[in-house]
């Protein structure tokens, strides 16, 4: 049995007439690692901000552990958000982030935070304004890994971050996660960098999600054909398209959906390339949509 | 069948709704970093002091009265030095520390609990402090030297009782002003802060000009002298009640930057 941490259904957040995040549905289940992909400024932040109850929604209905979270201090103590842009007391020190910790994280583990400040090589005496954006990002990061909060997001983990801490992450992330099972939500607009983390995909993009997947199902979602145009055009055809590629008489075309067998063979009989999509590509041409399909739509017709 | 995760838990069923441990941890956030609140403020107060004492024994070596020197010292502000600082923590409270006991997990209404609870042991220490330093400057004859700092101003007058009840209702008015209208901001911004720049300069010529219409001067004046230093005291204490009321109603729905 699996149990809902987070419910929302239309939920919305206004600036103005800007909808950052425009009447979103969707549930989080318990212990699972949730993918918030999209662009910059597609909502990720905004969304998290109202899941953590640090912002207020205009419309709808969000339900954290069973009820709404803002001001809910029963709420609040399962989660743990470092926003990205955190803001920090004034002259702090990463060394005053982790002794404070514990005081608000009941499962907080101060010897694994002690091991990945060692790992990321964190320099807890200086001052977070002087720290460069990785180490800021790696203060984040353990902030999230050790307070094993029972609702952890990760904003942003790899901004900044070398390829040797990005890789710890990845390692203490996934063992960590092993031994306590945790609901996690990683915001990200690297996507191939945490794509082999992820068990399910919420694609966002201007405050609206465009897709809500197991992550394996969307891995093999999507499938590009290649091969001379006037062919490729005649396979796809009556498929769903969601982007186009070519230069001269060769055409590209990424479908939304398997091919089946048979589908296979007839391709290959065409002299046809089937290749798959990787999670990157299949969430640039859903939310670069608009560029590509504006350039297609022309040729097309 | 998926259930619901729920948090009607365990341990807030029976707790009152005063959470001690959750308004406790704030003040111990606030204080993680002990040079904001307590650290500044005595280095503040320090230089002052070694200012005054270097010129106290430059007026003694040029030969000047010491008396007249004295009753020059009364009109020092310099006892009076931490006071801007501290309307910038009380500021800065709200700007920053606000914004990561957010993300920490805190609700609004545990900070500001949490945060006035640091007030008052802040003022309350100052206060002792400087009542304290106020009655050693008088025993020592202003540190052997004649310098006077702390014996200034209307400190000294009234014993350390009266020091102490000012500086404590001085110091939270303070703190609580810097802090509360840093709420203003957290929740309107700009705009908030424009409308109480412009509505706070729109009451006060209101205020005068109904003052001088209906020719109530004389009559504020005689209220303020009537006033005893026990009332004025009690006014502070009533100003700095009502921004921190008034912080804690606009900081409930404020979100972090």
């Amino acid at each position: 049995m699996t149990s809902t941490v987070v419910r929302a259904s239309g939920l919305t957040k206004r600036y103005g007439s800007f909808a950052a995040v425009d009447r979103v549905d969707f549930a989080l289940e318990e212990n699972r690692i949730y993918g918030l992909l999209g662009r910059n400024g597609a909502g990720k932040t905004t969304l998290m901000q109202l899941l953590t109850g640090q912002l207020f929604p205009n419309e709808g209905e969000l339900e954290v552990f069973g009820r709404t979270p803002a001001e809910h201090a029963d709420v609040l103590r399962r989660l743990c958000f470092i926003a990205e842009s955190q803001r920090y007391p004034e002259d702090f020190t990463p060394k005053h982030v982790f002794t404070s910790a514990p005081w608000f994280f009941e499962n907080w583990d101060a010897e694994f935070a002690e091991r990945l400040i060692a790992d990321f090589r964190l320099p807890v005496k200086r001052r977070i304004k002087k720290l460069s954006r990785g180490q800021l990002s790696a203060v984040g990061v353990i902030v999230g890994l050790a307070s094993r909060a029972p609702l952890t997001f990760f904003d942003e983990p790899y901004l900044g971050l070398d390829a040797v801490a990005r890789h710890i992450f990845y390692d203490r992330l996934l063992e960590d996660y092993a031994e306590h099972p945790r609901t996690i939500v990683l915001s990200t607009h690297l996507i191939d960098e945490v794509a082999n983390l992820l068990e399910h995909v919420i694609l966002i993009d201007q405050g609206r999600i465009l897709l809500d997947r197991d992550a394996e199902e969307v891995r093999g979602q999507a499938t590009t054909i290649a091969g001379a145009r006037s062919v490729v055009e005649e396979f796809v055809q009556g498929r769903p398209i969601i982007g186009r590629e070519g230069i001269g008489g060769l055409a590209s075309v990424t479908i939304d959906g398997r091919l089946d067998r048979e589908e296979r063979i007839r391709a290959a009989e065409l002299g046809l390339e089937l290749a798959p999509v990787s999670l990157q590509q299949l969430i640039v041409h859903l939310t670069g949509a608009d560029l590509a399909g504006a350039t297609e739509k022309e040729v097309a017709a | 069948m998926t259930a619901v995760a729920t948090a009607t838990a365990e341990r807030e069923l029976g707790a009152s709704r005063l959470r001690v441990g959750e308004i406790w941890r704030i003040v111990r956030l606030l204080a993680v970093n002990p040079t904001i609140f307590f650290g500044v403020p005595w280095m503040i107060l320090g230089g002052a002091w070694a200012v005054t004492m270097v010129l106290a024994l430059i007026m003694t070596g040029a030969g000047a009265p010491m008396e007249e020197a004295r009753e020059g010292f009364r009109y020092s502000w310099a006892v009076l030095s931490p006071q801007w600082y501290l309307v910038v923590v009380g500021v800065q409270a709200v700007a920053y520390t606000f914004s990561f006991a957010l993300g920490f997990g805190s609700t609004r209404r545990d900070f500001w609990l949490g945060m006035s609870v640091m007030f008052v042991l802040v003022s309350a220490e100052m206060a002792v402090a400087i009542a304290t330093l106020v009655q050693l400057e008088q025993l020592t004859d202003g540190w052997w030297i004649g310098a006077g700092m702390f014996d200034a101003l209307w400190y000294g007058q009234l014993g350390w009782g009266f020091d102490f009840l000012s500086t404590f209702v001085l110091q939270l008015l303070v703190l609580f002003v810097g802090a509360s209208a840093t709420t203003i901001y957290m929740r309107w911004r700009v705009r908030g802060m424009m409308v109480l720049l412009f509505g706070t300069v729109a009451l006060v010529l209101v205020l005068v000009a109904s003052l001088t219409f209906t020719g109530s001067w004389p009559a504020v004046w005689a209220w303020l002298a009537g006033l005893t230093s026990i009332g004025l005291i009690l006014v502070g204490l009533a100003a700095a009640a009502v921004a921190a009321v008034a912080g804690f109603l606009v900081i409930r729905r404020a979100t972090p930057r």
